[in-house]
Order: structure tokens, then sequence, then C-alpha cells
């Protein structure tokens, strides 16, 4: 019978980092909780101590800098859907936040857990931040680094004890962007399949440049490369974005889960690529 | 070391292990059962709660990250049992039945309809998403909902 | 005015329990505890099939706060229904992946479970017969090789090997009908899942051992069976063993059997102390006794006319490691996939499959789901086969005044056919709601049948001196509002007192006399019945002593709003509480006792076998309408619209019935789109919580259009009928027949998640095949129907 876990409340990002380094293995970060507390469920044991975030200030901010969105890893879903309501360019992210899960979840996850879990395939900011071309920024007590979130999703499971991901951030850009993400019910599942989608056109309103992101599909959120290159230079057109998708998506593997099988995921890419598109107007 | 926490307005202190889900705390420690623990996964919402204001899923909540904080239970939503609005219109909706879920459906939309004065009917169903209800087929807990707001 | 006059008992009462239950002060069992309370946890098999080969607790004794340890040894006995195969421990041999190996008690829940990991293990894998075809298998492995030896309770049931029982249903001549030249064959297959009941309340009990008895506090619809079970289980006398049972929260059929009562009674005494006990999420989606999956094929002889000359059925249940509720619900095949249509000669056999999975139990409309699903569609294909409209093909055959069922009762009155026509009037009068957004739009209406489960009940009113009445019966609230709405309804109208003025007493064993339990829509039925006749014992003894007071007959007098008086204008009179103080002063407080038992309708000598019913008392019908979209590119489906049509015989409460038709109808969406169950390689149900078995949502519903048919005939207090079970009935066939009739696919399965129903129209859903379903109906028979055994 192991003990219980202990518990350290982290008031500033120097103590926490300090407390983690200190820990090393045998320490993890907790910030909302909403899935290191459901370890029982899945039959995984508990660190045995976590290092609490909720009380450092500099995880919840979000702030402009140097050309980019800096969100701080703590920050929620629901406050990051607040923060950005209503800017094109990052629609894609407010409608991930805004609608994964449920109210009371979104008001505890916060973005920093959606982004290191590395079980959770359906979760929703991975691919809407991997299509908005997002860094993110590892703290740990010798400094800072900031890696490509594509690369930081390759490394996280490898990531040595005392590193935190502090931030996210996100390039200012005048693109427009669109989230479809498909539950089996109306709401509330994990989506059986994610598009996440970000578009800048030219003078012509063709499409300059696409980027587009596939989540849930397979274990891991990756962009959908082949269907980028088809699409840019091509008109903005819902339909034909749909007929490039049928022809490309045989690329991904989906991963077979108790509620949805592999090939079920992979089918639907099409039309959440349409749906996509379609929400873009 | 002892969490001190504000519970329904009154200064508690709980021994337990800080991660021991807040649900657990509130139903064995201070025993306020209103709280269910029906999923113990943070989809069914019957464990709901308010902490500094906002619906939470308690059995999410590690007793940890309530240091500090204000929590609100069902119980205290109904001070000297006097039904609050949404309470009383649920009465008046006949809609209950088993109604283990309804302590968190309570918190939920009181919280909801103080945000959302006038919501539409939609708005109220996806105020509910994460609130599970097995009995009712939800009709009447949405009615309820929109005559409180109507009112 | 006679004593027996019915009286008025339609109101629209509203429930009492409503408040606490808003407000977080409701105490159900998992709400309850006791100073110095134990805390237990169930060890349970990680296989589906072995022997055991080791179960050693000693090290788990020792740890730290650990109480009381029991197993097989401390429960030697058998229970079950028709057949006494069910011990409460895996004894030597585990046959699904959860039975109950070990139960310890401990300080806390913690040192309980670490108590479960101590105790040393080791079973030797058997092959394991995961599904009905394998276990129909020749040369399958037995799951209970020594099924002859088990003591049966029932006799008339055909079992064999992995057949736990089989029951039959002949009547008229189906080869001749099947022969006629006129007439062509029309064959359906289908196939339906298990359905959990996900009762928010999880199994839980408190059990306390004093004075020489076992007192359970526990979350049941059954008390009795619970007392008498755990007696059985235990080996001692039902006697020892008092059941109580607080507010329940949720049951839906779950907690219609023994749980996990046993193991705190048995803790209990082992202890000394109470012990609480309450299943985790994870512990109920495993061992849940879940709607049973099922395997049905239909055969119909039909004239061009629609005329249905014959018909035969096989019907595989699957009951899982124990026989349970499967055995009894057998027996109504016939009245599922009998009853709604007149046919002229009919054979069904529904055979209860053991397989190495979690047993499986009763459901809300038990049975009636799937068969109800299956025989509608079968309907449907009979109708596209001979080019009629459905509709029109129901309007023709559903059954009617002087019709038989399956088993040769003969049913009374027209009901479905005007409950058609009404259904066919809300049509009317709304438009279809197609889609313009390219999703395909189907509709359909079907019919069904259902029936008041009824058998005894006993109630006692005592009639207080303030004018208040207690009602004592075993009745639990479950949340349908019986207790609550019902049955104080039925008393306070026989005593002209107000509903609010009758006390309803929680179920208890000690106090109240036996009673089927809550389910079956018979609650309001049969413990009103009883209630009534209680509830009229007490009216004839205050109008006696009334009659005296005020020098009348007490047939002069009028009994109604608190008061008792001589009939007519300004009658002179006392009130109820003067009358009841003097009774109670002149002859000692006024009682008065009911009881009720099924009546026993005829059926047709010859036609039932291995039956625990022959005929229905009490036939309930209903007509569902459905309006859905589907997505052809993501398989989503969406009701757009729903409205049912519900025989009730007489709505004592119509706000009350309403609800329980919104939260059926959804429960049954739940169904038919989302509730899905699927056991891995090993034997293990895959979904474990909220998070994989997906109930609808708020947002995934719609309000349910209702219209109550009233004045069916009912053998019923009032002419009332059970009203909270047949909402669920027939919305898996309303929505695979408007799937079907959306997408021209052919729907033999349920639920229609989206991956289902995308597969379905990408054409990759193979048709189903059952080769354990034998081509000529006799041969899927361990015995002749009507031979000697």
């Amino acid at each position: 019978m192991t003990a219980s876990p202990s518990f350290y409340a982290a008031s500033s990002l120097p103590a926490a980092l300090d407390a983690l380094a200190e820990c090393g293995a045998e320490g993890a970060p907790l910030a909302g909780g909403t899935w290191i507390m459901r370890a029982p469920i899945r039959h995984e044991p508990l660190k045995p101590i976590y290092v609490g975030l909720g009380g450092v200030p500099e995880l919840t901010r979000i702030e402009e800098t140097d050309g980019a969105l800096a969100i701080g890893a703590g920050v929620t879903h629901s406050a990051l859907g607040e923060a950005i309501a209503g800017r094109p360019e990052l629609r894609v992210l407010a409608e991930a936040a805004g609608r994964s899960a449920n109210p009371a979840i979104r008001r505890a996850a916060t973005l920093g857990g959606n982004l290191c879990t590395a079980d959770f395939a359906a979760a929703d900011l991975v691919p809407a931040l991997l299509c908005l071309d997002a860094e993110v920024e590892i703290a740990a007590r010798g400094g800072t680094e900031r890696l490509p979130l594509a690369a930081f999703l390759d490394l996280r499971q490898s990531l040595e004890p005392g590193r935190l991901l502090t931030r996210v951030l996100v390039p200012r850009s005048a693109a427009f962007s669109a989230h479809a993400r498909l539950p089996l019910r109306k709401a509330g599942d994990y989506p059986t399949a994610i598009v996440s989608l970000s578009i800048t056109r030219d003078a012509a309103g063709r499409i300059a440049q696409a980027r587009i992101a596939v989540g849930s599909v397979e274990t891991v959120a990756r962009r959908w490369t082949r269907l980028e290159a088809a699409l840019a230079g091509a008109p903005l057109d819902a339909e034909a974005a749909h007929h490039m998708a049928t022809e490309l998506a045989d690329e991904f593997v989906g991963r077979d889960g108790v509620e949805a099988p592999g090939w079920y995921r992979v089918s639907v890419l099409p039309v959440l690529v349409r749906r996509a598109v379609i929400a873009l107007h | 070391m002892p969490i001190d926490m504000i519970v329904n307005g009154e200064a508690k202190q709980s021994a337990a292990d800080p991660m021991t889900p807040l649900v657990d705390v509130l139903r064995d420690e201070f025993h306020l059962t209103g709280a269910k623990p029906v999923c113990r996964e943070g989809f069914c919402g019957a464990c709901t709660v308010l902490v500094d204001g906002e619906p939470r899923a308690a059995c999410l909540t590690p007793a940890g990250l309530a240091q500090g904080r204000e929590i609100g239970t069902v119980e205290g939503l109904s001070a000297g049992g006097r039904l609050n609005p949404v309470q009383a219109s649920l009465v008046e909706h006949d809609a209950v039945q088993c109604g283990m879920c309804f302590p968190g459906m309570v918190v939920t939309l009181t919280h909801f309809l103080a945000q959302t004065p006038r919501p539409s009917r939609d708005q109220v169903r996806a105020a509910l998403t994460g609130n599970a209800c097995r009995c009712t087929g939800y009709e009447r807990i949405v009615a309820a909902a929109l005559d409180v707001a109507g009112a | 005015m006679s004593i027996t006059t019915p009286v008025d008992a339609v109101m629209e009462f509203r429930r009492r329990d409503a408040g606490d239950k808003l407000t977080g002060r409701t105490r159900y069992t998992i709400d309850r505890g006791a100073p110095g309370m134990l805390h237990a946890a169930v060890l349970r098999a990680e296989v589906a099939s072995g022997r055991l080969v080791k179960l050693d607790t000693s090290k788990a004794a020792a740890l730290p706060g650990v109480r009381a340890i029991a197993t097989a040894a401390d429960a030697p006995g058998r229970v079950g229904i028709g057949i006494a195969d069910h011990a409460l421990f895996a004894q030597d041999r585990v046959r699904y992946v959860g039975e109950p190996l070990a139960a310890v008690a401990a300080d806390t829940l913690e040192q309980a479970q670490a108590a479960l990991e101590a105790i040393e293990v080791e079973i030797a894998p058997l092959p394991a017969v995961l599904t009905m075809q394998d276990a129909l298998a020749p040369n399958a492995p037995l799951i209970h090789p020594e099924w002859q030896d088990y003591e049966v309770l029932l006799e008339g049931g055909a079992r064999a090997g992995n057949v736990a029982w089989e029951a039959t249903a002949v009547r008229g001549d189906v080869d001749a009908a099947f022969a006629r030249p006129d007439v062509r064959i029309v064959e359906s297959t289908f196939r339906v899942g298990r359905q959990n009941h996900m009762a928010f309340e999880p199994r839980a009990a408190v059990a306390r051992y004093e004075e020489g008895r076992f007192h359970i506090e526990t979350s049941t619809q059954v008390p009795w069976t619970v007392r008498n079970a755990t007696a059985g289980f235990l080996g001692v006398p039902a006697s020892q063993v008092r059941v109580t049972v607080p507010p329940v929260g949720g049951a839906f059929g779950l907690k219609f059997d023994i749980a996990i009562e046993p193991f705190a009674a048995l803790l209990a005494k082992l202890s000394g102390r109470s012990v609480r006990l309450v299943n985790s999420r994870e512990e109920e989606m495993l061992t849940c006794l879940f709607r049973e999956n099922a395997e049905i094929r239909i055969r119909s002889a039909v004239t061009p006319e629609g005329e249905i000359a014959g018909r035969e059925a096989v019907v595989l249940m699957d009951c899982g490691a124990y026989g349970g509720e499967q055995i009894f619900l057998t027996t109504m095949t016939a009245h599922t996939l009998g009853g709604n249509y007149r046919v002229g000669a009919s054979r069904l056999v529904s055979r209860a499959i053991y397989t190495n999975t979690a047993p499986n139990g009763a459901f809300r409309a038990c049975n009636g789901v799937y068969n109800t699903f299956a025989l509608e569609r079968h309907t449907d294909e009979i109708a596209a086969a001979l080019g009629m409209d459905p509709l029109e093909f129901r309007r023709r055959n559903v059954l009617g005044d002087g019709d038989l069922g399956a088993t040769g009762q003969k049913f009374e009155a027209e009901v479905l056919r005007p409950m058609l026509e009404r259904m066919e009037a809300l049509r009317a009068a709304a438009p279809p709601r197609r889609p313009d957004d390219g999703r395909l739009y189907g509709r359909a209406t079907t019919v069904g049948t259902w029936f008041v489960f009824t058998g005894p009940s006993a109630a006692t009113v005592n009639m207080n001196a303030d004018a208040s009445a207690t009602l004592v019966t075993s009745g639990v609230e479950i949340g349908s509002g019986s207790m609550m709405q019902g049955l104080p309804q039925i008393v306070a109208a026989t005593l002209g007192i107000r509903p609010e003025d009758v006390v309803v007493r929680q179920a208890d064993t000690d106090a109240a006399g036996y009673d089927v339990g809550v389910g079956g829509g018979r609650q309001t039925v049969s413990l009103g019945a009883a209630s009534l006749q209680a509830a009229q014992e007490v009216r004839g003894k205050l109008l006696a002593v009334a009659a005296r007071m005020l020098d009348a007959s007490p047939g002069d007098l009028v009994m109604q709003d608190g008061r008792i008086e001589i009939a007519g204008p300004n009658g002179a009179g006392f009130s109820i509480a003067e009358v009841a103080a003097r009774a109670q002063a002149l002859n000692g407080p006024v009682a008065g006792t009911g009881a009720s038992a099924r009546k026993g309708v005829p059926s047709l000598p010859g036609c039932a076998v291995g039956h625990f019913i022959d005929a229905l008392d009490i036939p309930v019908f209903a007509v569902h309408d459905c309006e859905v979209a589907v997505d052809p590119e993501t398989g989503h489906v969406e009701v757009l619209a729903y409205r049912v049509v519900q025989d009730v015989g007489r709505a004592l409460n119509r706000s009350a019935i309403g609800g329980q038709i919104q939260g059926g109808v959804v429960q049954g969406l739940g169904y038919a789109l989302h509730e899905e169950v699927s056991i891995d390689a090993d034997g293990r149900i895959r979904q474990n919580g909220f998070e994989t078995y997906r109930v609808p949502l708020a947002s995934d519903v719609v309000p349910v259009e209702v219209e109550l048919y009233e004045g069916a005939p009912s053998l019923g207090p009032f002419g009332i009928k059970g009203a909270g079970e047949v909402p669920i009935l027939n919305v898996g066939a309303s929505v695979a027949c408007a799937v079907a009739n959306a997408t021209g696919a052919r729907v033999q399965e349920l639920p229609l998640t989206p991956p289902r129903v995308l597969a379905l129209l990408l054409g990759r859903q193979p048709e189903l095949a059952f080769p354990h379903i034998l081509p000529a109906w006799d041969d899927n028979l361990l015995r002749p129907h009507g031979a000697q055994p």
C-alpha cells in the first residue's frame, strides 16, 4: 500500500519550478486536475507528490507580445474561449476551447493540461494550436526554451522532470480559422475526429496558405501537409476541399477505440474538412 | 496539513489528504451529502458545486485546490429551507423523479441563469451538457429553467 | 352511496419528495452511515472462465483495519428464478469477469481495498464462451457442467447444457399456414446489444446484525426478494432478515433482483459492526444486470391482402453466466412478439442462453423493447414485400376485440386501432419536419403491446385520530412517483382526506406484508388495489361509527373534504377527525388491510410451455411515431419529433404520467442511438463509465408530444394501468423503422450509433447471419413443444 500523495501549492513560477526540480521523477505538476483525478478510473497510480499550479499568477496570463499572443499554460478552456472571442484568426482556438467536454470541465481544465496529457488523443486544443503554428515555452530552473508545438508533442513523454510547460505562443496572422469536431452525441463527448483549419487568402480570394491539423483520428494530432499543399493556390471552395480530402484521407490510420472504430474516424475526415471550410465564411 | 475552506459561508477545516476529491470531503467530513458522486469522471455533473462562485465537478477537484476557496453546495442554495427560484420552478414543473441529478442540476442552472438571464432554449440545453439525467428526459428541466428566465 | 363505490382519485398532486431532492436533503442509501461503521469491498474475478484453485485470505486478514472477510464457505446456498443456479461467491468455478470471490470489511474503504489486493487468488483458465453462437455450437464447453443438479423452482421449461431455459408458445397449425399456396414468406433477422440502466445511485447497502437478525438498508426495488434471497444465499431462515429501503436513486429494473446486500449482511454478522457496501461505477458497469443482448429470427406467411396467416420466431436471450431474470423473461416473447397483430397460427420459442459474461437482468419493458424492434422492423419488411403502406398494413392487422394472442389469450376491446387513428390525427396536425440540409428524412409509426406484471401485494391503512392516515406497504419510491402521488391519491380519495395527509411509510419487510416489488408497471396497480381495499375497510369502519353518531344509515353518508355528512344540502355531519377519534375510543384505533394478487386471465390449454405467466392480466398498448434526419456522411441520426399515444386505462395523475413518458422515451432513444455495450476478447465489458457509455444528454432529446388514451378495459383499481414502464417499449422500433425509411437500408441492429449507420450506408455492414438459429423452427427446440421432459 502506497502512502497518499502529498500536495504542494506553489505560489509563484520560480517556486513551482523549484518544487518540480526537487521532486524529480516523484513529482508532477497539477493544474486543473481533470485528467489526473481520473487516474483511479484508469487504474493508474498517482504520483507521490503533486505541485499545484493554481496559485501561480504567471501561468494564467494572456498577453500580446512580440508578434504573438502568449497564453499561460494555466489558462482554463473557458477563460481562453472568452479572452479570444471575436478574433477570426483565432476562431479555431476559441471553438476548441469553448466546445470541448462540458462547461464545468472547461472551467477547470487548462491549456497546459490539454497539451501535456499524452494519452489524450481527442484533445481539442492540440489540433487547433497546430494549425495556428503555435510554439510552446518550456521552463526549468535553468531557464526557458521555445519549441514548435509539433516537436513538443513528440517529446512530451520523455521530458525531464523539473520542466514545465508555461506558455503557448500563437503568432499573429491575418488568417481565418475554423474548428470542426465530431462528437457522437450533440455535445459532451470527446470528438471521434477533429479538423482544425487556418487559411490565408491572396488578393484574388484564393487560398494562399492552408494549415490543417487532424486530431483524435490517430493517437497524436498532426498536420495534414498533403492536403495543405493540395489546397494552396486553390479557390476557397468547400466541395473542392472535400473532394481533395477524400482523395488524401487514406494516409491516416484511424485508432480503434471503445467509442468508434478507426475506419470511421478516417471516413468522416472529408466532411469535417468541408464543414471547416464552410465555417470560415 | 489541514485544508481551510469556506463552505456555504462557514469556515471549515478538512483533515483529508489533499488529493482526495472535494466531493468526498464535503460528504464524508462535512456531512453535506447533497453532491452525489455518480460517475467520478466529470461527465455526469451530479457532484457539481461552486468553487469561488463557479460550478465545478467536485469529483475532479482535489481537496488541496480548495484551500482558501469559497465552496458552495446545493445545501447552501436554499437557506432556511426556502427554495430558490430554480428549485421552485423545478417543483412547479413536476420535474423531479429519482432526484439524484438534481443537486448538480440546481447548482449549474442557478449559476447559469445568473450569468445568462434571458437564455434561448439551445443555450439552456448547452449549459446542461455536463449534467446528465437518467429519469426525466430533460424537457421539464429545460422548461423550468426557461420559466425562471421568463419570470 | 355504497362504501365500495369508486371514488375519484384523479388529481394533479405534486410529489412531496421534490423539495428535499432539490435541496440535497434526501438521504439515499449511499448517503447513509452509522458511527463505527465499516466499509466493505468485493474481490472480483479478472477472468471469464476458470477453475478456482486457490483463495487464501490469511495475509489480507492480518492487515490493519481489516475486521472481517467472507468467502464461499460463508454462503452455501444457491438462488435463482426457475432454477437455483447462482451462489453468492464463485465456488470452485469462475464464470464471468467480475464474479465475486471474497468480500472484506475494514475500518476504511482504502483498507478494505488494500486487503483485496492481499488476497491470494489462483484461477486456472478454462475456455470461455462469450457469445450465444459459441454457447450453442456443437460440443461447446458447458458453463454449468452440473446444470442437471440444480434445484428446479418451476417445472416446465426445457433445459440442457448451455440452454438455461426454453419456453415455447404454439397456437394453430403453422406448417399448414406456411404451406398455403396464396402466401409469401418474409424472413427477418435482428440483433441487439446490452443496455446499462445507469441508475445514478449505484447498488448500495448498509447492513447490521442485531438481536440475531440481519437488518439491511438497501437501494432496491424488491425488498422481499432481497430478504428471501439473502436468506437463501446464507442458508438462514428468511424471517431472520429485515430489509428497509430509503429513497432509491434510480433503478429501471436494475434493482429488481438481489445484488450486493448479502455481502454486507455477512460481513456485519462476522464483524459485529454496521457495514456499508457501495458499488463503484466501474463495478456497476461490470456487473450491471443489463438488458440482455438478443438475437431474433422471425418468419411470416402473409397473403397478398396482408393477412398474416402464420408466424414463427426464434428468440435467443443472453442470460450471461447465471439464469436470473432471463429465465422468467423467456415468457414475455409470447406477448411481445405475439401481441401486436392478429396472426392465424404462430409458434414462438425463446431461449435463455448461458455465456461466460456478466449476468443480465431486468430493464424497463424487458424483452419487450427488442422484440418490438424486431417485430416492427419485420412488419415494415412485410409491408415492403407486399408493396403496401406500412401504416395501412398496421391498420388492417393490429390486434382487436376478440383476437387471440400467441398463448390463446382472448384480447378484449378495440384499443390499438383507435389509438392508431389518434396518432394519424396527431401526424396530420403537424407538417413533416423535412430538413433542407442534405440529410435524409425518415418517419415511422409503430405499435407495441406490453402488460402490467400484477402479483401479490399487501397494504395496511392506519387511520389516525387527527384524520391523517398512514399507508404501510412494502412499496419503494424509485423515482416514478407511485409512492408520492398514485398511492396517497388513492387512499386520500377513498377516505375523503387530502393526499398531503396520507403518510406513506418507507418499505420495511418487518412492517408490511409480502410484495413482488416495484417494476413491471405494477406499483400503482397492485399496491394501489391493496391500498384501495385497505382504505375501503377503514372507510367502512368510519362510516359505521359516523352513522351511529348521526343516527343515519351508512349508505346515506358522504365522506369527502375531511368530513362525513348526511348526503344532501346542509346535511349534518362531523369532521373525519371527530369520527376517527370516536371510533378509536369506542373500538380502538381504526385500521384496514388489503391484499391483491394475479387474477389469472385464461389462455388456451397447451399453448404455453415453460411460461411463468400464460396470459396477460392487464395488457397495455402503445403507438409511437418518430421523425428522424440521418446524416449520410457521418451516420448521425437526429430525432426531429416524437409522438406517443399511450393506453393508460385511466390517468390518475396526468402530470406524473407525462413525466414517465418523456423520461421513458428518452431512455429508449439512448437504447436506439447511443448506448452501446461491447465485450472484449477476454470477456470484459469495455464501457466502464459515463465517458464510454453514452446516455442521452439535454441536447440530444426532443419534447415528446403525448396523448393519453383512456377507456381501454383494465382489471386495475379505477381502471388504471401501469404507465411508467411502457413508454420505452417501442422507441427502438420507431427509430429503427424511421432510419430504415430514411436510408432504405436494412436496419437489423441497435443501437444505431453513427459508426453503425455509416457502415450501413457505405455497405460495410454485412447482413446478419445466425448459423446457430437452425432453418427449421422445430430443430431449435430441446424437445418438441408439449412433449414430456
